[in-house]
């Protein structure tokens, strides 16, 4: 290889690299260290990017997988609504709408210019999952919407500052429309900080390479991952793979499974995803709007071939995607969108499955791929109000020389429990087990992860009790022969005797005495059964893995 | 016994993957340090080789030993070796799988082909048990202990072969009286056994934590006995009569005798000791800021040190799992001297994350390694002089690591084997100083407030760069930066510490309740300080803390407590503010709660700093030509021996101080000066350098 004169020299290249993605990994810890929001802080559930002038991205601190290339079609909107030569020093840009280059309402994102010598030479960008942004119910995350209006105040893309001066007027406006406004001002001063901190390194970096070096350093490590990113889809055999999962239901038509198809089309460098086949767009509000399809492309092609390489637009270039519109992948207005989460959990497992018929050894047998979401809301004996919510995961998926593991989060997202003694001491509740579930994961030469069992009670009071679970009607599938995992089970036992089996989702009360039982589904297993090595067999009867 | 009289002997021993480091301090004749191999599998070996060694060189009788400290790697290399008991895991009825289940979040975000991140090889499931009983929420006793399960639990753990039990009850940490009752039915049935309890390794909230750390507790518990009673053995039949001390994970020393007892508070003994080192070395040069950059053949360990106390974590992590326990916050990040350099599938230059570790080692070793790494580079580049390598202990062959540079590096890239040397290092220096960058923000810091305490054997050679990129214009260099942990264990005071759950909220709370828990804290710490013989009468100091958050929020921040303050939980509170706004960046006069209270005693810990002669063999200052990253044309360095350095003399760069233990670059820009204590100072004066 020859040294190209018109080119950024490799090192400053390699340097400037790290140095980009060291300012978007400093944005994202000052977002995560000064939010409020503890989903924020103990979901990871914000991010941080670095744009071309261009709107592609540059660099991209490591979040959770939903918010992986989030910000482009944001960044993209706020370029059309104010194109990049009427920018100014001291602006902020906001918006939030999914139907304007957002994700769901909670996900709040802000765009900042930056300037070199009067000249635009990127943009800084950050999303956070704000705790309420107003709607029907605490959180803005109703289960039971059926229209986007129901689930919080939609935000276009305004300007939040314009050079300098804060726009007073759409702050007075969100401050009555947001249930916390200190927590959501709060969370949206700490974005501000994020973007400042990375527009201020990012205009010392153009300092020093000058905005017609910044340009070009950009536009070859852009060209670098674009190039290693085809290399890698270039080791996965050529064709169209096809697969098929399914979500329970929307949680309005409880009887109507929401289909998932994709057919992956793997074509030398480059992979197209078509959705073609998959559910019209639904009543509630499990509908993904297209950047959470792309994120749940871009985070299994990434995961599938090499995590390595370095994360901006060039990644994203060898990727189309056909979104048929009016489906739940591309949903049309007002159609709610708040739980998209399964959605995108459900697209990500799809797309393994396809690629797992043109690379087996790579990709894994289905995960659970659940994230069952509980509410418990009541009063405490002092007449204090309380809401404690719960996110448990399922079992992951067996692979080519490895069991899945035990009740882990797996794909788009990525949270932690609740333990058990901060639950206890926040609400009038009692957990009676947290025991994994024996006999859960799917059979197969290697075993797919267990589920959970989790059992509560309700010591005191009238509380609303959601429950929005996935896993019930339809089992994480098995590969190469493995079998599938346990369907998730969850059952409602109330004091007088009567049990009440929920059907995957379900708003109810609960009493006194009355006890909730949960069961998560198990991974797929890998590998046909009989092949499962005797020690293995062995150690899952002592240790209690198999019923 | 008429040698009692004269000032007694201190030595510092630190066991390191490669070498046993020991520092002996003799009144009257300084410091004498001495490197002796480690010897894996028993290092206590190692440690009297090295203390027979150095008191042989010195020819002082081991009977004048008055203090003995002690960072040992038992700890830490038993789990990273497997090489614990097999332990039995007892929890209540219900929650058998705690320990396995853990916090379900994955520490890998995109990986689909997961592996358990639990540390499940502690207590798989055949090896836990239940027993029927419930604490709830408020201590109250909801089920009576069963004994009669506990029993059962108790014989079919021992009947499976459990060498040491670990026992985990719900709520243990607001009513431990089922915990010490399931104790005291293992020891009447199985006399001998070692019991950890949860309710005294770590008693506070949340179950998974607590339930692991008391695991990974019973895990090392029989391994660290042995090993300490073994070298305990050792030093008394060598004629030491001082006790030995051991550097616990929070930088404090402790009894062998009590470190037993509480063996996971020995977890990074030796970085723990490094970072008090580097505190000592700032006290004497007047820095109360500084971040210590450990720079080794694999990895690069980040720590600060903040008005003049190094930061404090509550959670530690030991081979990726937590462990609650409170650390010096120290933060690994894999790039080195052994780091690899590659020409990745579109053209690019990257250097790690791979390293050639010690075997091959780099190509320059001459042991077979063809890759690049970044100790290759340093030879092309003229910072370390082959021959004098490791003071010489180890002859480097140029020629290889410039072949290795040219073929695997220059020619690839169509460039000069200096300009990709050069780019090597541009490289590595600009992602460690993204990771300083990111070790200080997270902490609410700004570097440029700091100082540089560059340490291990490559930490000096890069320290001038890093300070360029972090915009840092104070480097202090330790004497010998390459033992700095065996100087600490002579700087580092006794330590005992011991904390509670106290779930209360700020402003209902009584004063007097505080001082209540405080109290018993107190007297706990007393009683382990009783062991500690002389030492512990030097200097004592008590110092509180509560572990303090918002109402409602999942994570705290340890603010002191001062209890002769007029209004000591007004004070907590203002503190506890500001500690916040700092750290998260945002303050609200919102309710506040305690999580935990802690009371931590010391006593000495001179805070002094090794002053040893090097050893350096002599040698006539001289000069070298080097490539500077940013330049065309080599300069010439001035060359010269740590050794001959005399205080009060200047050096401005571009010059380069060797010594046995490290190699010290002084970039353009920076000038040196030795200081009466032999430390050497840089400073940056010119604004701007290539």
């Amino acid at each position: 290889m020859k040294p190209r004169s018109n080119r950024t020299d490799p090192i400053t290249l390699e340097v400037t690299r790290h140095k980009l993605e060291g300012i978007a990994n400093e944005m994202q810890s000052t977002l995560l260290r000064s939010s409020f929001s503890p989903i924020v802080k103990e979901g990871l559930d914000a991010s941080a990017s670095l744009f071309t002038p261009g709107g592609e991205t540059l660099a991209q601190a490591t979040a959770i997988p939903i918010h992986l290339a989030t910000l482009i079609p944001a960044v993209g909107r706020i370029r059309e609504v104010f194109p990049p030569e009427t920018m100014r020093e001291g602006d902020i840009y906001i918006l939030n709408d999914p139907y304007h280059g957002g994700t769901h309402l909670p996900d709040i994102a802000l765009v900042m210019p930056v300037f070199h010598d009067g000249a635009l030479v990127a943009l800084t960008a950050t999303m956070t999952h704000h705790q309420d942004v107003g709607g029907m119910s605490p959180g803005s995350v109703p289960t039971n919407a059926t229209e986007i209006y129901q689930e919080g105040v939609r935000i276009p893309p305004l300007k939040l500052r314009d050079q300098g001066k804060m726009n007073d007027t759409l702050v007075e406006l969100l401050r009555l429309n947001v249930r916390i406004p200190e927590t959501f001002f709060g969370d949206l001063h700490a974005q501000v900080a994020a973007c400042t901190i990375g527009a201020r390194r990012l205009g010392e970096l153009a300092g020093r390479l000058g905005a017609e070096g910044l340009a070009a350093a950009s536009e070859e490590l852009l060209m670098r991952s674009e190039t290693l990113t085809r290399r890698a889809i270039g080791t996965i055999p050529d064709g169209t793979y096809h697969y098929v999962d399914w979500l329970d239901n929307d949680g309005i038509d409880l009887d109507q499974p929401i289909r998932i198809e994709v057919a992956v089309t793997v074509a030398g460098d480059a992979i197209h995803v078509d959705f073609t086949g998959s559910s019209k767009q639904v009543r509630g509000p499990f509908n993904c709007v297209p950047s959470g399809s792309r994120a749940a492309a871009y985070f299994t092609l990434h995961a599938l071939t090499d995590p390595g390489i370095p994360t901006n637009g060039g990644c994203f270039r060898p990727v189309t995607l056909n979104l048929p519109e009016g489906s739940i992948v591309n949903p049309r207005e007002p159609a709610p969108v708040n739980s998209r989460t399964a959605t995108i959990k459900r697209i990500a497992g799809c797309i393994i499955g396809a690629l797992r018929q043109a690379i087996p050894d790579r990709a894994p047998a289905d995960a659970a791929g659940e994230l069952l979401v509980l509410a418990f809301g009541g009063e405490r004996v002092d007449g204090s109000r309380y809401v404690v919510g719960e996110l448990i995961a399922g079992g992951s998926g067996a692979s080519a020389g490895k069991d899945g593991v035990d009740v882990i989060e797996t794909d788009g997202s990525n949270c932690m429990n609740l333990p058990v003694e901060a639950l206890e001491m926040d609400a009038p509740i009692r957990v009676h087990r947290t025991e994994l579930r024996a006999g859960s994961g799917g059979a197969g030469e290697f075993r797919g992860g267990l589920g959970i069992v989790r059992e509560y009670e309700v010591l005191h009071g009238d509380v609303v009790f959601t429950h929005r679970g996935e896993r019930h009607v339809h089992p994480a599938q098995g590969a190469q022969g493995g079998e599938a995992g346990a369907l998730a089970r969850s059952v409602i036992r109330r004091a007088n005797g009567r049990e009440e089996t929920i059907a995957s989702k379900l708003v109810t009360r609960l009493g006194p005495g009355d006890r909730v039982l949960v069961e998560t589904a198990g991974g797929g297993g890998y590998g046909v059964p009989a092949r499962r090595a005797a020690e293995r067999v062995e150690a899952d009867r002592l240790d209690g893995k198999v019923a | 016994m008429s040698e009692r009289a004269i000032p007694g002997v201190r030595i510092g021993v630190d066991v390191g993957g490669t070498f046993t480091d020991v520092v002996c301090a003799i009144p009257g004749q300084g410091h004498r340090v001495l490197k002796v191999p480690s010897t894996p599998g028993d290092s206590s070996r190692g440690v009297m080789d090295g203390v027979a060694a150095v008191l042989a060189q010195a020819e002082v009788d081991a009977a004048r030993i008055e203090r003995f400290a002690h960072g040992t790697t038992v700890a830490t290399n038993a789990v990273l070796e497997r090489k614990g008991a097999r332990i039995g895991l007892i929890t209540t009825e219900g929650f058998r799988d705690v320990l396995e289940i853990g916090r379900q979040m994955r520490s890998q975000m995109y990986n689909v082909r997961l592996d358990p991140e639990t540390p499940v090889f502690l207590a798989p499931g055949r090896m836990r048990r239940t027993v029927r009983e419930r604490i709830g929420s408020k201590g109250e006793v909801l089920v009576p202990l069963d004994e009669a399960s506990v029993v059962e639990a108790v014989d079919g753990l021992v009947a499976d072969g459990a060498q040491s039990i670990a026992v985990a009850l719900l709520f243990s940490f607001l009513d431990g009286s089922h915990e010490e009752r399931v104790r005291d039915i293992v020891r009447e049935r199985h006399p001998g056994l070692d019991v950890s309890l949860s309710c005294e390794v770590d008693p506070a909230f949340r179950e998974y934590e607590r339930t692991a750390v008391t695991a990974f507790d019973a895990y090392i518990k029989p391994v660290v006995d042995r090993y300490l009673a073994h070298l305990e053995n050792g030093l008394s039949s060598a004629g030491v009569e001082a006790p030995l001390q051991v550097m616990q994970s929070r930088g404090g020393l402790a009894n062998a005798a009590v470190a037993r007892r509480r063996p996971i508070r020995l977890f990074l003994s030796g970085p723990a000791a490094g970072v008090i080192g580097a505190q000592a070395v700032g006290a004497v040069a007047g820095v109360e800021d500084l971040i210590s950059v450990d720079i080794g053949g694999t990895s690069c360990d980040i720590a600060l040190v903040s008005g003049s106390k190094p930061l404090i974590r509550p959670e530690g992590t030991i081979d990726g799992y937590p462990v609650r326990v409170p650390m010096i916050d120290v933060n690994a990040i894999g790039s080195g001297g052994g780091s690899i350099a590659w020409i990745d599938g579109a053209g690019g230059l990257r250097v790690g994350p791979h390293s050639a570790g010690s075997d091959p080692g780099p190509a320059c070793y001459g042991r077979g390694g063809t890759a690049a790494t970044v100790t290759d580079a340093s030879i092309v580049l003229g910072y370390l002089d082959p021959a004098y390598f490791a003071g010489g202990a180890l002859a480097l062959d140029p020629e290889l690591a410039h072949r290795a540079v040219e073929r695997t590096v220059a020619d690839p890239l169509g460039m000069s084997v200096h300009a990709a040397a050069a780019g090597i290092h541009r490289v590595l220096d600009a992602q460690m100083a993204e990771g300083i960058r990111l070790v200080s923000i997270r902490q609410g810091f700004d570097p440029r407030g700091f100082a540089l305490v560059p340490l291990g054997g490559a930490g000096a050679l890069h320290a001038c760069s890093l300070a360029d990129e972090l915009g840092i214009r104070r480097i202090v260099v330790p004497r010998r930066p390459g033992v700095l942990s065996a100087g600490g264990l002579l700087a580092a005071p006794v330590e005992h510490e011991m904390s509670a759950a106290f779930a209360e909220r700020l402003d209902r709370c009584d004063l007097a309740a505080v001082r209540t828990v405080l109290d018993g804290l107190d007297r706990q710490c007393e009683a382990l300080m009783a062991e500690e013989g002389a030492m512990a009468h030097e200097d004592r100091r008590v110092e509180h803390a509560a572990d303090v958050c918002y109402v409602g929020q999942g994570y705290h921040l340890e603010i002191p407590l001062v209890l002769d303050d007029p209004d000591p939980l007004q004070r907590l509170y203002r503190d506890f503010l500001a500690a916040h706004d700092r750290v998260y960046g945002h303050a609200t006069e919102a309710p506040a709660r305690f999580v935990n209270l802690r009371s931590v005693h010391r006593a000495g810990g001179a805070g002094e700093v090794e002053l040893a002669e090097t050893g350096d063999s002599a040698a006539p200052r001289g000069s070298r030509t080097i490539w500077l990253p940013g330049r065309e044309e080599p300069v010439e360095a001035v060359v010269v021996r740590r050794g001959a350095l005399a205080a009060g003399e200047r050096l401005v760069g571009p010059a380069i101080v060797e010594q046995a233990d490290t190699t010290i670059l002084v970039r353009p820009g920076w000038v040196g000066a030795v200081s009466d204590n032999a430390l050497l100072v840089l400073e940056r004066t010119a604004e701007e350098q290539s």
